[in-house]
């Protein structure tokens, strides 16, 4: 682990992608199969913002907000929202509108707590309009992405992007629906944040791969898969440290917070987050990639590369590894490129466990 | 090239240093949400029985008008018989009320006669007399069969504002239009159901309000055969002083937002505009009120309550903690794997933020803007993209230094294709955020905003202070003698280090 790091801290490419891609789209297809199916079978545990509830209003002076939370957890009510009203009425409310339930809800209240002064149906807070208009905005949203993105890139990046985007808002929204954790409208926050933090991470990695393949692809020495391996090494380290910056103020908040200090109602969204997070950036590394290479691999162009080094390959039965030293920024005037790399050191370099030596390079052009 | 970087560089300090003790002194806080702080919340109980879309109607409409620009996070809720609001942040309950208002519906009634206001105290009289024609006839009141209800103030009082009655009323939101003359008006011919969009509109040089009716009876038909005899000002809308036409008033809550007169015998559904030398911030009002006037149940305010944060102090303590703790060692982590890079990280951090809070510090003050558990939320995550803002280019830094480049070429030249992924990356943000802008309503338009300005501010952080930093830092000799204090490898050092 500290080898692959160092390496990776050192610009070489100690990981194979292509061979994880196989293990990671299995596992993704796992969770997607398993997130989809329990969204239908299990539905989403929605709060009291979407669903609306009970609300009771009871007179109890005295009574702090964390004591009446602790009353009701004993009846597991602990998601129920509690205000306190002019400073001496509790406005509890809960997203349970079974009306035996609610009276018998109301009785224990009127034991525990004191006298409920009013009790009502109320209706959801996030009304079925904000959730149309939502959905709405971002069906156009993902079609100016993917606009947007065939014109900066390419189209077939624009598709692996909002392939990857999906499969991190489903997942996230799977592991809710598994789990049955209470959807409020600060969990669906935490899906937008997830969803542009996802296609964010995945625009860096692709620009990286972008441009590795501007570089080196006219070399027509390499194939797309293993260009697509180095950029994806070259921006490995990055990815790490952006998702450990990005991750450690929400772990904090769900560790600290919510376990140690004891916030529950900071463990909804610091749970979306996180996982968000986490996918977010995976999916940029394993499953954008790998959908961008796999449609990349079939232009008639690289297939042709594909079989003339397959073809070298079988030749003379060795393997080969990308040289790093192809990489190094072709500067953009193109008459310094035809008179020499001169600013070049003409530095060895020794690669670890590879027993090829550097081939001498090839001054052709495309 | 190296001045513009100085001068980026202490303009972006400076602007920094302004605008926070500008917000200082000014007095402004951002504006913490229901969850975070609590606020007032107003029930309101509809007057006769209502169905559950009639009062879900009201709640958008509610909604729409104590929410003008979207991001004040009311709650607002239907209730049994009615409809619950909570408005964040508002202390003064009289306040709430007037924001929350309880309107009744908007009505469309034909100016009969202008009053010279009144002067001194009036007997007040009660209404008599019926007029059954349709429309009535303004002859009616002149000859005396109709008289309409009058108060102390000579203006008919709100309890006697019925659709059908002939009416006495000002204007009180356009004072300087109207001048406060009274107007007579004739009974409602239509209702604000037959609106369907109500826009200020820049037109001929001045602001107006261009109106679109709906289709059919209770539309277009019913202001078009008033408005064919405002236009002849026949005895069911006369001409009134000053004009050879009629006007018809546009009533909300007994006052008349507007009395346009009407310049066509008829119109098209699209093509009404009320035009009249507004202001602009008239126009929009006056938009606002036609556009949501109309509830479709008069509701009354029952009382208004003190509410505290949904959250609970404690959670917030425990998250303002813990968030404090997890940025302590995010700096920590940086500083360690950057070094004097990760400082200047952290400074252009720390820039974007003050710039960010001095920006949502005014507008909570200004607009109303709500700082919400999602806002902050939303804040955490945009840190860790800005971060990823440094971290792009450092690693462009340190990839061009593996490639053979001394420091300082590195830096000349990794600066563009960093900034250029960083910008690429940042205007999807930003598409999305735009659209989430205009598109939604609630609480998912106050997370668009908040995406907007922390991705908008990133980018402004890294352009002028971030690249101009680091573009000063290299000349100096630390920067090229000992690239290992920035983080940065030696070329040397990392090849031995492997062999």
């Amino acid at each position: 682990m500290i080898r692959t790091l160092r390496l990776l801290y050192s610009g070489e490419t100690p990981v194979d992608y292509p061979k994880w891609w196989k293990r990671t789209i299995l596992i993704s297809a796992l969770l997607l199969v398993a997130s989809v199916s329990s969204f239908f079978v299990r539905g989403l545990n929605l709060g009291i913002d979407f669903e609306g509830g009970t609300s009771y209003e009871v007179k109890a002076p005295g009574i702090s907000v964390a004591e009446a939370r602790e009353v009701l957890s004993s009846i597991g009510l602990e998601e129920a929202r509690i205000q306190l009203v002019d400073e001496e009425v509790l406005r509890i409310r809960s997203d349970i509108s079974d009306p035996s339930r609610t009276s018998e809800i109301r009785d224990y209240l009127n034991i525990e707590l004191g006298q409920v002064e009013t009790f009502e149906q109320v209706g959801p807070t996030w009304g079925s309009e904000v959730t149309n208009k939502a959905v709405r905005a971002l069906i156009v949203f993902f079609a100016t992405v993917a606009v947007y993105i065939t014109v900066r890139l390419e189209w077939k990046m624009a598709l692996g992007a909002l392939a990857a985007v999906s499969h991190d808002i489903l997942i996230s929204i799977g592991i809710y629906s598994i789990f049955q954790l209470e959807i409020t409208p600060a969990t669906i926050i935490a899906f937008l944040t997830i969803m542009g933090y996802s296609l964010y991470d995945t625009i860096v990695v692709y620009d990286k791969v972008r441009e590795i393949v501007g570089r080196l692809g006219a070399t027509d020495r390499y194939k797309y898969i293993e260009l697509m391996n180095l950029a994806l090494n070259r921006v490995t380290m990055r990815s790490i440290n952006t998702s450990i910056t990005s991750a450690i103020p929400v772990l904090s908040l769900l560790l600290i917070g919510s376990l140690l200090l004891g916030a529950t109602t900071l463990q909804e969204f610091s749970v979306a987050l996180l996982v968000g997070i986490v996918i977010g950036s995976y999916s940029s590394l394993f499953i954008a990639s790998f959908l961008v290479s796999l449609l990349k691999t079939r232009e008639p162009r690289w297939r042709e590369i594909n079989e003339k080094i397959s073809r070298k390959e079988n030749e003379n039965g060795s393997t080969r590894n990308v040289d790093l030293k192809d990489a190094v920024q072709i500067d953009s005037k193109p008459v310094e490129r035809t008179s020499g790399p001169a600013k070049r050191k003409p530095t060895q370099v020794h690669r670890p466990g590879g027993g090829v030596p550097p081939r001498p390079r090839k001054k052709r052009r495309k | 090239m190296q001045r513009r970087q100085t001068l980026f560089f202490i303009g972006i300090l400076l602007v920094t240093l302004v605008l926070v003790v500008l917000t200082t002194l000014w007095g402004n806080k951002p504006l913490l949400g229901l969850d975070l702080q609590g606020g007032v919340s107003v029930r309101l109980t509809a007057v006769e029985p209502a169905d559950d879309e009639m009062l879900d109607q009201a709640v958008e409409i509610i909604r729409a008008r104590v929410d003008g620009l979207g991001v004040a996070e009311p709650e607002i809720s239907r209730t049994e018989q009615g409809v619950m609001v909570s408005l964040p942040g508002v202390d003064d309950q009289a306040r709430a009320l007037e924001l929350v208002g309880t309107t009744a519906e908007l009505r469309f009634r034909p100016v009969c006669d202008t009053l010279p206001p009144l002067i001194g105290e009036a007997e007040p009289t009660p209404s008599s007399g019926e007029s059954n024609l349709v429309p009535a006839s303004c002859l009616s009141v002149s000859n005396g069969d109709v008289i309409p209800a009058t108060g102390v103030d000579g203006l008919t009082p709100p309890e006697e504002d019925k659709a059908e009655n002939f009416v006495i009323l000002t204007d009180e939101r356009t004072t300087d239009v109207f001048s406060e003359r009274r107007l007579l008006l004739g009974p409602s011919i239509l209702t604000g159901d037959g609106l369907s969009g109500a826009d200020a509109d820049f037109v001929d040089f001045e602001w107006g309000i261009s109106v679109t009716m709906k289709d059919g009876e209770q539309g277009i038909d019913a202001f078009n055969a008033i408005a064919s005899e405002c236009f002849s000002s026949s005895i069911f809308c006369p001409a009134q002083a000053g004009s050879v036409r009629g006007q018809i008033a546009l009533v909300l809550d007994s006052q008349v937002i507007t009395a346009p007169v009407i310049n066509a015998p008829a119109f098209e559904k699209d093509s009404i505009l009320i035009s009249g030398a507004y202001e602009k911030q008239q126009a929009e009002d006056v938009a606002l009120a036609l556009r949501y006037g109309a509830l479709p149940v008069e509701l009354v305010a029952e009382n208004t309550q003190l509410v505290s944060a949904t959250i609970g102090e404690d959670s917030l303590e425990a998250g303002l903690t813990a968030g404090i703790i997890g940025l302590a060692i995010v700096a920590l982590f940086i500083l360690f794997y950057y070094r004097l890079l990760g400082l200047i990280a952290l400074t252009s951090l720390a820039i974007s933020g003050s710039l960010l809070w001095a920006i949502i510090s005014h507008l909570g003050t200004q607009s109303g803007l709500a700082l919400t558990l999602a806002g902050i939320t939303g804040i955490i995550v945009a840190i860790g993209v800005s971060v990823d803002s440094n971290v792009v280019y450092f690693e462009h830094l340190k990839e061009d230094i593996r490639d053979g480049r001394t420091a300082r070429s590195a830096v000349d030249r990794a600066f563009k294709p960093a900034f250029s992924t960083i910008v690429k990356a940042n205007t999807a943000s930003l598409i999305g955020a735009g659209l989430l802008w205009w598109l939604t309503v609630g609480a998912v338009r106050g997370f668009a905003l908040y995406l907007g300005l922390a991705t908008i501010l990133d980018l402004v952080a890294t352009y002028f202070f971030m690249g101009p930093a680091i573009k000063l830092f290299s000349k100096t000799k630390t920067f090229a003698n000992k690239p290992e204090r920035f983080g940065l490898p030696s070329v040397g050092a990392l090849l031995g280090d492997e062999q």
